[in-house]
């Protein structure tokens, strides 16, 4: 519950918007028991007729207030409500802008922490939790306040005795309501985790349909997704359950109430110490003093998810960004591309081994240099580090002489292009995913740049040709033509620095040999660094660095590195020739690493 | 089913928004259908409505007409119905020998129990047969769906059939629950009338003036909300896909240092959604309030009006307290009508397309008198002049003969789109085909079970589907049959094993798909284990062609090696080392048998194999003479 006070930074700029909508919520309810009581009063005066006694005001006076209060009340009501809902839209704005913002300066371990999937669970689902607090929970706190506020003394005006006789049944039915609400909520996130249980289980199902038929497994899977579907019916049942005893015990203790009053108020009546228009106007009295018991439960859940929703998104907005920005300006603007790695170790957050471990290595502006080495075994986290896409520690990475933690994020990643592994494209015209850094390039130069990925012949066969939507809203790619499509949006940065990794795997050799010949000459004079598992790449590095668990454990050209006999030369030799994998397994892991 | 009827069909219809914005009264009857098993039940449901929406009028007759017009006011003579309640309460007096307005408590007090008991059980049937018979249209759903064949799955995307067996089933819901509680509404708002329009015809008549006014506020309410809540439909989703494309391309996007420029385009966005949402609220607002008014208004006319009736003598004062508190009960169901009309529509639309699911009869042809296979089979396969085409007039495979003698290993190259899968999809009987082209130890395929012919087809797909569980539960995968040590052994016997023992729990770790914690490499080990467990006499295998590390490759290298021996095995290979194994190698090319025999003869007939082994076997399109072409997927 606490956690909903960090939403009150949020909602301080609209305190003016929400005590005016606050007071016009006072005058409304004002307004509305005013109507009430101008009901008794016709009805007395109906009776009054009957009678045949003078009246204060006629009958058509009285029916004419009944409508200015209803006018009024309306008047009121609605700029009310529309002043709290717009806080409501207001505040969930500000939300998205804030998380929007968050997220994008957070590095790999928050995401590693947090999917895709769930950040936007948050982004949806908790800040409309937190819109439908402010919107109708706030309201509700006013109606809690206002609506027995006024019963309460009106009622007391009118009868004190009638009104203490009910008095002692508000704890009773306070405390009943209350109970249900807090039961509600376990059964309501019952209901919720069940329906999301089967949401997982019909999309993980019919994800597989081709393998679960191919292993003749339609029966057993029916047969485990009734008890899936039982289940959540069940739970489903479970809450309705507990929504209908509310539902019956509600009106059962208000009748009890208006029982009270037709009895007690009744004798009253007779004794010519009540109007039969008092009695009337306690039954509509009572109405509105159950009113803010009946929403106790809604009230209650909408509190209680509100609460949870704003501790999940403060998850995201107290997550301090891993990597540091912290330029010392004396780096210079345009970098050469010279790095040296000094006894380089890299430990991940809430990881014990290291993942890499005392790395030494010297690479000269303009080299190429290859890595090669197994899953797990480090280069990725190394490629990271030149572009601090993780928090490289302090003193043991240069480029051109100065710390990396020296240099200004934002040029260390204008500056060094890097392509990833996993081939991601936007759901946007090529051109823009080719042009990713800078949408404004000329349209020749994203064309030379494809033409360097050797990706032209392909996207001059689409009708669109470079206005061609890609991603899951577009065209399909293969997984070649992404790869290709990544490359081609490093290439064109034309960076003092360009790293690969892994990004010809999909490629045909043919082809990668094309574009690694091509890039041989548009880089000259420029570093550039690439990681492959195959040898055909490799070997157009000027130097190979063979990782094992996080260390360098081979270093050399080519063939320095064949002529040393160890990894490298047994991966040549597995790759080029083939042969029994027992025997190529046992060179690998008997080779000294 | 013919095959010709199956390409008529149009799946894009899947994939389309069906209209729905016509109260189809058949597609009523159809969901009603579900309902029936627990007819009893929703009978006995609709009785304790009827009575307890009477007896809660019942509840309002006591106060206006027993306490003030009998007891108070002593008018009960008057010519305004009571049903009965006045003569109970005298009844009730003389019974228990007691005061009149003691009398109307004890009557009071017991219509309260009544109505409360009744009330809740009228939900609690309501709800369960709702929830019950929703449950079984679900399973029926889920099992039709379960048993479409793959032509079904290859065009319809899955988020698409699993939003049917969710949400339109729970729209399903809101609709038949909103039914129920308009009922529950309707039936007083029925008695109410009755009693109104028997005690005053003319107020009545003035009252059910208003009535309309709701309904025409309801109308313009909703013509004018209907374009703003699409916008802001629209918006919201544009915000969602906008931050969900910037999450999973995170990295991309700081490394290019995009941050400040799409935080721009979101901000855009996010305006424009307020915007929507500012518009939407001024019209809600204002409707609710308006209706919320408009019993209130009532409220004066009755005074007003009723007062001169009462003064006529047409009207007892308790009859006007009536009105009063008949307000509600006029008005609260015209106002719900309007709130049901549009779950009503959407749940046409949800309706229409949990039928068109339910109706899809497309299916795999089983033969009527099914040939049983022995016990254990030979392993001989065979191909006779197999035509095939997905789509009439564009053949995919043209005359394919051949045949893999038991235990041979059989590897199947050729480029993109030259029919490889095709063909070992119809092996395992996931496409209808003519008779006479595909034998399994010389029975005709079209005369199996495709269930039985999958029991013995072991298969390994290109993407390694796993299901959540434990590893061991995706290497056994619900067989009876596989035992804890058979499992493990299986994993040992193709290399699995080694990071299986490395995983937290070793074989009972639990396993996701999506952001699993495998690597491609050991996602194909497992797969292999998991065939290799069920152990079945022929082998399909899709080889993957991702990126894999040297050493993964060979331990999978030497796992397919122990999972082939001496099994009829028919392989989709891209990697030299799997293709050179083989005892034969089929070279296909736009459906056709280009080239046949071992790895040294094709590579001295310097034709598409040696190309293709140039190329190192990658997915390439290769035009009529042989030549690489750059490829499209659309």
């Amino acid at each position: 519950m606490k956690s909903l006070l960090r939403l009150i930074p949020f909602v301080r700029p609209y305190k003016w918007r929400i005590l005016s909508g606050y007071l016009t919520f006072f005058i409304a309810r004002f307004f509305e028991i005013s109507t009430y009581y101008l009901v008794a009063m016709g009805i007395d005066n109906i009776n009054a007729l009957i009678k045949d006694e003078p009246l204060k005001y006629s009958l058509g006076q009285v029916a004419a207030a009944i409508v200015l209060c209803v006018t009024m009340r309306f008047v009121f009501v609605v700029h009310a409500r529309r002043e709290i809902r717009r806080v409501g839209i207001q505040v969930s704005y500000d939300l998205r802008q804030k998380l929007y913002a968050s997220v994008q300066s957070q590095g790999p371990d928050f995401f590693a922490r947090m999917g895709v999937g769930d950040i936007m669970t948050r982004a949806i689902q908790d800040i409309s939790l937190i819109q439908r607090l402010i919107a109708f929970g706030s309201i509700q706190v006013v109606i809690m306040i206002y609506a027995p506020a006024y019963a309460l003394t009106f009622m007391t005006a009118k009868s004190p005795s009638l009104t203490l006789l009910i008095l002692p049944l508000l704890p009773l039915i306070f405390i009943y309501a209350w109970w249900m609400a807090k039961a509600m909520s376990v059964t309501s996130r019952d209901v919720q985790d069940r329906l999301s249980d089967l949401g997982v289980h019909v999309q993980e199902n019919l994800g597989g349909i081709r393998t679960v038929q191919a292993q003749a497994q339609e029966d057993n899977e029916i047969q485990r997704f009734w008890r899936t579907n039982n289940a959540y019916g069940e739970a489903f049942y479970q809450q309705s359950r507990i929504q209908s005893l509310m539902g019956a015990w509600m009106p059962f203790f208000a009748s009890a109430a208006q029982l009270v009053i037709v009895v007690y108020g009744g004798m009253r009546v007779l004794d010519g110490q009540l109007s039969v228009g008092d009695l009337v106007f306690f039954l509509s009295c009572l109405n509105m003093l159950l009113q803010p018991i009946r929403m106790a439960g809604m009230f209650v859940t909408l509190v209680q998810r509100a609460a949870v929703g704003t501790r999940r998104l403060h998850e995201i907005f107290d997550a301090e960004p891993e990597i540091k920005d912290e330029p010392t300006h004396d780096t210079p603007e345009v970098i050469r591309g010279e790095f040296e790695l000094r006894h380089l170790t890299y430990t991940y957050p809430r990881a014990e081994e290291p993942v890499l471990q005392d790395i030494n290595l010297h690479i000269e502006a303009g080299e190429m240099i290859g890595i090669v080495g197994r899953v797990g075994s480090g280069k990725s986290t190394l490629l990271k580090q030149f572009t601090r896409m993780v928090n490289t520690n302090r003193g043991q990475l240069f480029l051109d002489g100065h710390d990396v933690c020296d240099y200004p994020l934002a040029q260390l990643r204008m500056q060094i292009a890097q392509v990833l592994q996993d081939p991601f494209l936007f759901g946007e015209p090529l051109r823009n995913n080719i042009s990713y850094d800078e949408p404004e390039r000329h349209l020749e130069v994203i064309w030379d740049s494809a033409e360097a990925a050797a990706l032209r012949d392909t996207i001059m066969e689409f009708p669109a040709q470079m206005e061609t939507i890609v991603g899951e809203r577009g065209v399909t790619l293969s997984g070649g033509q992404k790869q290709r499509t990544t490359l081609a949006r490093g290439l064109i940065r034309n960076s003092p620095v360009l790293i690969l990794d892994d990004c010809f795997s999909s490629v045909d050799t043919e082809t990668e040999e094309h574009i690694l010949n091509r890039l041989k000459t548009m880089r000259k004079k420029m570093t550039t660094i690439l990681v492959s598992h195959r040898v055909s790449t490799l070997r157009h590095a000027d130097r190979i660095i063979v990782m094992d668990e996080g260390r360098i454990v081979e270093l050399g050209s080519h063939e320095e590195l064949l002529k040393q006999n160890g990894i490298y030369a047994a991966l040549e030799r597995i790759q080029t020739q083939g042969g029994d994998p027992k025997e190529g397994l046992e060179e690998l892991t008997l080779t000294p690493a | 089913m013919s095959e010709a009827q199956s390409q008529k069909r149009d799946h894009s219809m899947f994939d389309a928004e069906l209209s729905g914005a016509v109260l189809n009264m058949q597609l009523l009857g159809r969901i009603l259908r579900w309902l029936k098993p627990y007819r009893p039940v929703l009978f006995l449901s609709g009785i304790l409505i009827l009575v307890s929406s009477t007896v809660a009028v019942l509840m309002e007759i006591v106060i206006s007409r027993v306490l003030v017009d009998y007891i108070i006011t002593g008018s009960a003579d008057s010519n305004m119905p009571d049903l009965g309640m006045i003569a109970l309460t005298k009844w009730i007096e003389v019974q228990f020998e007691t005061m009149p307005i003691y009398a109307a408590g004890i009557l009071f007090a017991a219509l309260m129990v009544v109505f409360s008991v009744t009330g809740h059980l009228h939900r609690l049937t309501l709800v369960g047969s709702i929830v019950k018979a929703l449950r079984d249209l679900r399973q029926d759903l889920f099992s039709h769906l379960e048993t479409r064949p793959f032509s079904f799955y290859d065009k319809v995307p899955i988020g698409r059939i699993m939003t049917r067996v969710t949400n339109d089933v729970e729209a399903l819901y809101e609709m038949l629950r909103g039914m129920g509680s308009l009922i529950g509404e309707f039936v007083p708002f029925f008695v109410a009338l009755t009693i109104m329009l028997s005690s005053s015809v003319e107020l009545t008549l003035v009252l059910l003036l208003l009535v309309p006014i709701v309904g025409m506020t309801t109308f313009f309410f909703r013509r004018a909300s209907r374009e703003v809540f699409r916008l802001v439909r629209n918006s919201v989703s544009a915000l969602n896909q906008n931050l969900q494309e910037n999450l999973s391309g995170m990295q991309v996007v700081q490394l290019s240092e995009r941050q400040e420029r799409n935080l721009d385009v979101y901000t855009q966005i996010n305006k424009s959604n307020r915007r929507y949402e500012f518009r939407s609220i001024n019209i809600s607002t204002l409707y609710g309030a308006f209706n919320d008014s408009l019993a209130s208004v009532g409220l004066g006319v009755i005074i007003w009006y009723g007062g001169g009736q009462v003064v006529q003598d047409q009207m007892s004062l308790g009859g006007v307290i009536l009105f009063t508190r008949f307000m509600n009960m006029l008005f609260t169901p015209v106002v719900m009508l309007g709130e049901q009309l549009n779950v009503l529509f959407r749940a046409m639309a949800s309706g229409e397309r949990i039928f068109q699911a339910l109706d899809w009869d497309e299916q795999i042809h089983e033969p009527e008198n099914p040939v049983t296979l022995p016990e254990r089979l030979e392993g001989k396969v065979e191909f006779r002049h197999l035509n095939f085409g997905y789509l009439p007039g564009s053949p995919i495979l043209k005359d394919v003969s051949l045949t893999v003698p038991p235990g041979e290993k059989l590897a199947i190259v050729g480029p993109t789109g030259s029919g490889k899968s095709t063909m070992i999809r119809l092996l395992g009987r996931f496409y209808d085909f003519g008779r006479g082209m595909i034998f399994l130890d010389d029975v005709d395929l079209n005369d199996l079970r495709s269930r039985d012919v999958r029991k013995r087809i072991g298969v390994v797909l290109q993407d390694f589907h796993i299901f959540s569980g434990t590893v061991l539960d995706n290497i056994i995968l619900g067989n009876p049959d596989i035992t804890r040590e058979r499992a493990i052994e299986a994993a040992k016997t193709v290399n699995a094993d080694g990071f299986i023992q490395r995983l937290p729990q070793g074989y009972d770790t639990p396993l996701v798909e999506r952001g699993s914690n495998l690597s491609q490499g050991q996602r194909q080990l497992l797969a292999f284990a998991r065939v290799l467990a069920a152990d079945p006499e022929i082998l399909i295998l899709d080889e993957a062609t991702a990126s894999i590390d040297t050493e993964t490759e060979l331990l999978i290298q030497d796992g397919l090696r122990k999972l082939t021996e001496g099994r009829t095995s028919i392989l989709i290979a891209h990697r030299l080392q799997t293709i050179q194994e083989a005892d034969k190698i089929l070279v296909l090319h736009h459906g056709v048998v280009r080239e046949y025999g071992t790895h040294d003869e094709l590579i001295a007939q310097k034709g598409l194999y040696y190309t293709l082994h140039e190329l190192q076997f990658q997915d390439v399109s290769i035009d009529d003479e042989g030549n690489p072409e750059v490829e499209i997927e659309l």
